[in-house]
């Protein structure tokens, strides 16, 4: 009786539940290219703090597509501030990692921070991760490794299906299981690592100058290190407003959450 | 009662699906606002919505009709949603609509035949529609813009191509050296390019310093060229103040862009363009002159922080110089001061490049330290410029500086680092923004979905299905192949007996042919069970009463032969030989007979 219940109560719902959800996309949508094309015509104009505010507002209307972040990061890297350049930069890589314009600007704000510090400091190095993973499927969209795993899955049992019960074990069969076999492995490690799987945490760039980390988290605890503007990390832990940032050097401790900027959008963005 | 509720919440759920059994399609086609200025803005949207069928296109073949309509921004949204009812299944309900932002270049009166939308492989069609652009106040007020412009035969500085190609505009191909001449690349183009495709490559500058005006906005400007309109891009605008005399080049600019690539349909071309070099002749600065003069126009003005200090203590004497002309090519030194040590200058530079021009401030600040009291002087410095817009040289000067120092005198201390400003780094374009945007809400990666976990487990669960299967399969096959050579051995040993005229044995091999053939087909011993329990397992299992009788006939008679079996006689064995090859054939059939 409580099934059908529900059965009829969810029959009822449905097509109301989606026609709602069409007319919030409709109306959404259309302000929410008002306010994109506000922010470029404010970012053509020069006025950048106008441009980044209005992307920001896309941003936090949970707009997280890879253009909104390019314009974001770029006109954050007009207006001099290269550190939440290249945390928009990376976001807009992540979720278009073959755009190359994004991966040659997310270089030159590299750039043009390290000599921005060099000038003041002498030398200046910004910590990038370099792990296997990021060189390996750093070109590799998320899903496409999704789809190819689902294509390798089932090339690789029908192989092993085949090779089990078939009366006709041909050479082909076995280079077919072989090779369907290499390419399921590579496409698990690679959605692994895309799902953050070989990693600690969400990745996360620091975005204040001297970014202080500590022994806990606490203003008052011991200082165990820094870490500078656009230095690459992960947060591996939380507490409160603090998190501990491990940045790519080994080095790790609690900083204010504030002071960072996360990679990894469906962690949460702040 | 409840039930009567349940069904009729169930029949008013099945009512929008069944109402929607039919394809309900709509095709709109709507600009706002329908009349605008020239340089303003129209939101063009062209909408299908389908009820029950699958929209394959939407197209709007008059956009491209219109080079005069540029398209600032273009949005797709494609809500999809499902509805559920009875009788006619799962419906699907789903829109495409194309969102345009337009930016007229030219007045006119502009018509759009109906947008056409293919639904389930029939075309749906809006209305027309009509765009009104009225000749703008901005356009007209701006003589940089102009809306139309016609380039007849004067191409200098292009490589003409007939469908995209560069142009490098020098203001003037004579000037002195350090004078400004201003360099622009345009891009001629009667291709639809993408704007956030656009990748301009800088042209060799050898022998100039250079100054780039950054170009955040590619706004086209209609221009007629042998009378074909091109749009015409700004790409590059650049102050360029030659370094050397004689004749210097500008060299080519390239160019690479996408065309095309609206629509679904409409695969992007990647186009690739250079233009030509331009030569420019560079003039040495007339004689005589100053040997010190710098190219440009300048004032200049110095103060000090203040007049009294102490001996020791620092003092700041500024100097600006203000002007059109390259800045940061002004050099001047400051004279000796006597009592005074001097300490290195922090040099800062501001430019602003307007109109044209090229003009700015460049300020030095000069630590001076007192070292003996007294009144020390600063002597006038002084600037000699040649401006080339007069052809003449002159001198800028500033008055001599007075302060006054009290206390002892001091000795000459380890120098203080001079306070130079930090410039900043050299900055980079970082490019135009992007001017289109899926506006994604960033949906939820492949892998978190349902499906993908459903699709993922699949073939395991169907490979281990089908191996199980396929075991069971082979195991019965076995067992059938064994009961089969078992019974082939029991017969010919019955033969045997046969032959033998050996009753007792012929009867053993008769009651075990007929127990093994029921052993193989229940799948379990039934020798030691009496005939009536046989009986009633075999009614059971759904063997037909006649086949039930005669397997119980014939083991009673075959036990009563094994213990009488002298009084069997060689043909009552051949025929139960027979009936039990019979019974034996029945009972080993697949398909029980009823």
């Amino acid at each position: 009786m409580t099934r059908t219940w529900c059965i009829a109560l969810a029959l009822l719902a449905a097509p109301v539940g989606a026609t709602a959800q069409q007319a919030e996309q409709v109306t959404g949508g259309s302000s929410l290219a008002g306010i994109f094309e506000a922010a470029n015509v404010a970012g053509s104009r020069g006025d950048h703090a106008g441009a980044i505010s209005n992307y920001g507002r896309l941003t936090e209307a949970g707009i997280h597509d890879p253009d909104v972040y390019f314009n974001l990061a770029t006109s954050l890297a007009q207006s001099g501030d290269y550190a939440r350049a290249i945390l928009n930069y990376e976001r807009a890589l992540t979720l278009r990692p073959n755009d190359a314009k994004a991966s040659e600007n997310l270089r030159d704000a590299e750039k043009a921070l390290e000599e921005q510090r060099a000038e003041k400091e002498g030398e200046a190095t910004i910590q990038r991760s370099s792990s296997i993973s990021d060189a390996v499927y750093g070109g590799l969209a998320e899903n496409a490794l999704a789809f190819a795993l689902l294509v390798a899955n089932l090339l690789f049992f029908l192989a092993l299906g085949w090779a089990s019960t078939g009366r006709r074990r041909n050479g082909w069969l076995y280079a077919l299981l072989a090779s369907s076999a290499v390419l399921l492995l590579f496409c698990a490690l690679g959605l692994s690592a895309k799902a953050g799987l070989l990693r600690d945490g969400p990745r996360a760039v620091a975005l204040d100058d001297h970014v202080v980390l500590r022994e806990g988290p606490d203003p008052r605890a011991q200082v165990r290190g820094e870490a500078r503007a656009g230095d690459r990390g992960e947060i591996v832990d939380r507490d409160r407003d603090f998190v501990k940032l491990r940045v790519v050097s080994g080095v790790e401790g609690w900083t204010n959450r504030t002071a960072v900027g996360l990679i990894d959008l469906h962690y949460g963005v702040h | 009662m409840i039930r009567l509720l349940i069904l009729a919440l169930l029949a008013t759920a099945a009512l929008p699906s069944a109402a929607t059994a039919q394809p309900e399609v709509s095709v709109t086609l709507a600009v706002s606002p329908a009349e605008i200025n020239v340089g303003d803005t129209a939101r063009l949207e062209v909408r299908v919505r389908a009820r029950g069928g699958s929209i394959e296109n939407l197209e709007l073949s008059d956009l491209k009709k219109y080079p005069e309509l540029e398209i600032i921004s273009h949005q797709t949204v494609r809500p999809i949603q499902f509805s559920f009812g009875f009788g006619s299944g799962v419906q699907k309900e789903s829109s495409l609509a194309n969102i345009f932002v337009l930016h007229p270049t030219a007045a006119g009166t502009y018509e759009f035949a109906p947008a056409v939308a293919k639904v389930d492989g029939k075309a749906y069609r809006s209305a027309p529609l009509t765009l009104v652009v009225r000749p703008g106040t901005q356009a007209e007020a701006d003589p940089t813009r102009p809306s139309d412009v016609a380039v007849q035969g004067d191409l200098s500085g292009a490589r003409y191509d007939e469908r995209a190609f560069l142009r490098t505009v020098v203001e003037s191909d004579e000037i002195y050296i350090g004078q400004q001449v201003n360099v622009t690349v345009y891009l001629y183009t009667r291709l639809r390019l993408a704007p956030q495709s656009v990748i301009p490559g800088k042209p060799p500058m050898d022998g100039f310093w250079v100054h780039d005006d950054p170009i955040t906005n590619l706004q086209p400007q209609t221009v007629t060229v042998m009378g074909t309109p091109f749009r015409a891009y700004v790409l590059q605008r650049s102050a360029a103040f030659p370094q050397r005399s004689g004749e210097l080049s500008v060299g080519a600019p390239k160019v690479t862009f996408n065309a095309g690539g609206g629509s679904l349909f409409d695969a992007p071309e990647r186009v690739n363009r250079v233009g030509a070099p331009v030569a420019i002749n560079v003039k040495p600065l007339p004689q005589p002159g100053p040997s010190d003069a710098v190219v440009g126009h300048y004032t200049i003005k110095a103060w000090l922080d203040r007049t009294t200090a102490q001996t020791g203590d620092a003092v700041t004497l500024r100097v600006d110089v203000t002007g059109r002309g390259n800045v940061q090519d002004l050099r001047i030194a400051l004279p000796p001061v006597v009592g005074v040590r001097t300490l290195q200058p922090a040099i800062r530079d501001q430019q602003h490049f307007q109109a044209g021009r090229l003009s700015g401030t460049r300020s030095w600040e000069w630590i001076l330290i007192a070292e003996a009291p007294g009144e020390h002087s600063v002597p006038p410095i002084e600037l000699h410029f040649f401006d080339p817009d007069a052809e003449e040289y002159g001198a800028a000067r500033t008055a001599a500086l007075t302060f006054t120092a009290s206390g002892a005198s001091k000795p000459p201390q380890a120098a203080i680092e001079p306070r130079n400003a930090a410039p900043a780094p050299a900055a980079a374009t970082f490019g135009p923004l992007r001017m289109y945007s899926a506006l994604d809400r960033g949906e939820t990666p492949v892998r978190e979905r349902a499906w993908f976990a459903v699709l993922l487990g699949l073939p395991p669960v169907l490979f281990i299905l089908v191996v199980l299967g396929a075991s069971a399969v082979r195991r019965r096959e076995e067992r059938s192949a064994t009961a089969g050579a078992v019974q082939r051995k029991l017969a010919r040993s019955a033969d045997d007996a046969l032959q033998a005229n050996d009753p007792r044995s012929f009867y053993d091999r008769i009651v075990a042919s007929i127990t093994h053939a029921l052993d193989a087909r229940l799948g379990e011993s039934v020798g030691g069970l009496p005939h009536s329990a046989l009986r009633t397992r075999l009614v059971a299992d759904g063997f037909d009463d006649d086949l039930v009788q005669r397997v119980i006939n014939e083991l009673d008679g075959a036990d009563f032969a094994r213990f009488a079996a002298s009084g069997v006689s060689k043909n009552e064995m051949e025929r139960c030989r027979q009936r039990s090859a019979a019974i034996i054939e029945r009972i080993q059939r697949p398909t029980r007979t009823t």
